[in-house]
């Protein structure tokens, strides 16, 4: 089986474990009473945001050992998990104000999450910019290494920036979007849909890393982004 | 009665939303490679 | 470690005699402040907002401007004298070059913000006096944080296509964790705020400076050598 398969195989069942979690979360797990249904927003929101912030990690770790090693596949790896890490932010940037919205009576809210994410969307957008921007492929991979990995090392100060931000300005706290602890049925219902998202990233990743192969193969210099 | 809020049909346009996002994506790779 | 600091040093001078001698960009950023600060004026309601809560956005705003024009304007040299080809052949460090490309920006962004600091006092009536010496201090700690990222950046789109556009729009999130900080800290420190409140944002800034200095120091030659 090629690797584009085997992607595409992942995908499907990824896709078909999210609907299981679509049904789950919908059906079979118990509405939160402060927030009512549009909590169950928060199945989808998290795990999303969980794995943008991996995949730039992700993307970062490539990185450093791309310089290293300066091994194409590694290049090619960073940028799939880039890109999937953008259409993850798109989840996390579109779900967020749909339930804050609400929740909180507004669309956008600069809360943690949320901040953090479109900081990590805006740096995989330069990011791919920056790959779409070169044409020599060892430039291309040796720019994306070093702003890859300063994108991974800029994540734990947009966390403690934010993280500060937020202690030191008490905003009106009505409900806290995901509480400290969960019942067992909704942590349950959580960790289904988490391990979905990373079988989703795996799938992505996998045909989108086979996607780029193939035009390295075809000696395509095109840095293979729509 | 429980008052719990009304607001289901956020809920249900964040999963649409999401759906569609994911799908959108999943089809998009498809398709760009059997183009190449 | 002496003859870093002596290579650096040629190579800050020779980037610094270029700008003086021709002052058109320092001037032209110089002007540039002071009609941004303008705009602002003519933005606010001051009867409705006291001044003293925009001061801090206003002054960062205006100074983020003013570095990335500073940053643009070192790009422009060096397309313009191809300047880093020259460099590259020539036996000087790698580190010496980043440095001495660090220093010279760092030079010409704390000569504009030297006058911006002055027009903000004046056009916004600002109490900066008893707080100037840190306040100094928080504007330097930005400044190098904005500035050693934005260096490493310049080097790094030099050879792409729409390159300061580029360099804008990948720097961006790297300015703002240390625009959180700088901002905090310089409206604590014009409310009359003791110094002991400001310690996580400072402790932040130095963090960011001391991490992002020492990788654009490591990852500069990766973006300069063949």
């Amino acid at each position: 089986m090629s690797l584009t398969q085997k992607g595409r195989w992942i995908t499907v069942v990824a896709l078909g474990c999210l609907a299981a979690v679509y049904v789950r979360a919908l059906a079979f797990t118990p509405l939160e009473r402060l927030q009512g249904p549009a909590q169950k927003i928060f199945y989808l929101h998290v795990p999303a945001a969980i794995w943008t912030e991996a995949a730039m990690v992700l993307v970062g770790l490539a990185g450093i050992f791309y310089l290293f090693l300066k091994d194409p596949r590694l290049d090619r790896f960073a940028e799939a998990s880039a890109e999937v890490g953008t259409v993850f932010a798109t989840v996390v940037l579109t779900t967020g104000p749909i339930w804050g919205k609400p929740i909180w009576g507004t669309w956008w809210t600069w809360d943690a999450r949320l901040t953090s994410t479109l900081l990590l969307f805006f740096l995989y957008v330069g990011y791919l910019l920056v790959r779409g921007a070169v044409r020599d492929a060892g430039l291309r991979a040796r720019y994306a290494a070093v702003l890859g990995i300063c994108g991974m090392c800029l994540v734990p100060f947009i966390h403690m920036s934010v993280y500060l931000f937020r202690t030191l300005h008490p905003q009106p706290i009505i409900l806290k979007p995901s509480a400290p602890s969960l019942p067992s049925t909704m942590l349950a219902t959580w960790l289904f849909s988490l391990a979905t998202f990373t079988l989703l990233y795996v799938g992505f990743v996998t045909q989108r890393y086979a996607l780029s192969l193939a035009r390295d193969a075809r000696g395509g210099g095109s840095p293979g982004h729509v | 009665m429980s008052d719990v809020p009304q607001n289901a049909g956020y809920m249900v346009a964040a999963y649409v939303v999401t759906a569609v996002i994911l799908v959108a994506y999943a089809v998009s790779l498809y398709r760009r490679t059997n183009q190449s | 470690m002496g003859e870093l600091i002596a290579q650096a040093w040629i190579v800050a001078r020779k980037d610094l005699v270029l700008e003086f001698r021709t002052r058109t960009a320092l001037v032209s950023a110089v002007v540039f402040t002071a009609l941004v600060l303008t705009v602002f004026n003519f933005g606010r309601d001051p009867t409705a907002v006291p001044t003293i809560d925009l001061a801090p956005t206003i002054l960062w705003v205006t100074f983020t401007f003013a570095a990335m024009l500073a940053l643009n304007r070192a790009f422009q040299l060096e397309l313009e004298n191809q300047a880093l080809e020259g460099l590259l052949v020539s036996p000087l460090s790698r580190t010496s070059l980043y440095w001495g490309k660090l220093i010279a920006n760092l030079v010409f962004v704390a000569v504009v913000e030297g006058v911006g600091l002055p027009l903000f006092v004046l056009f916004f009536d600002v109490p900066v006096g008893s707080v100037l010496v840190p306040l100094i201090g928080v504007i330097a700690l930005a400044t190098l944080g904005f500035v050693a990222v934005g260096t490493l950046f310049s080097a790094l789109v030099i050879r792409t296509r729409f390159a300061e556009l580029l360099l804008v729009v990948i720097l961006l999130p790297f300015l703002v964790p240390p625009l959180i900080g700088a901002v905090q800290v310089t409206a604590r420190l014009l409310g009359g705020r003791p110094l002991s409140e400001s310690v996580g944002y400072l402790k932040l800034l130095a963090a960011y400076d001391i991490v992002f200095v020492s990788l654009a120091t490591f990852l500069f030659r990766f973006t300069v050598d063949e």
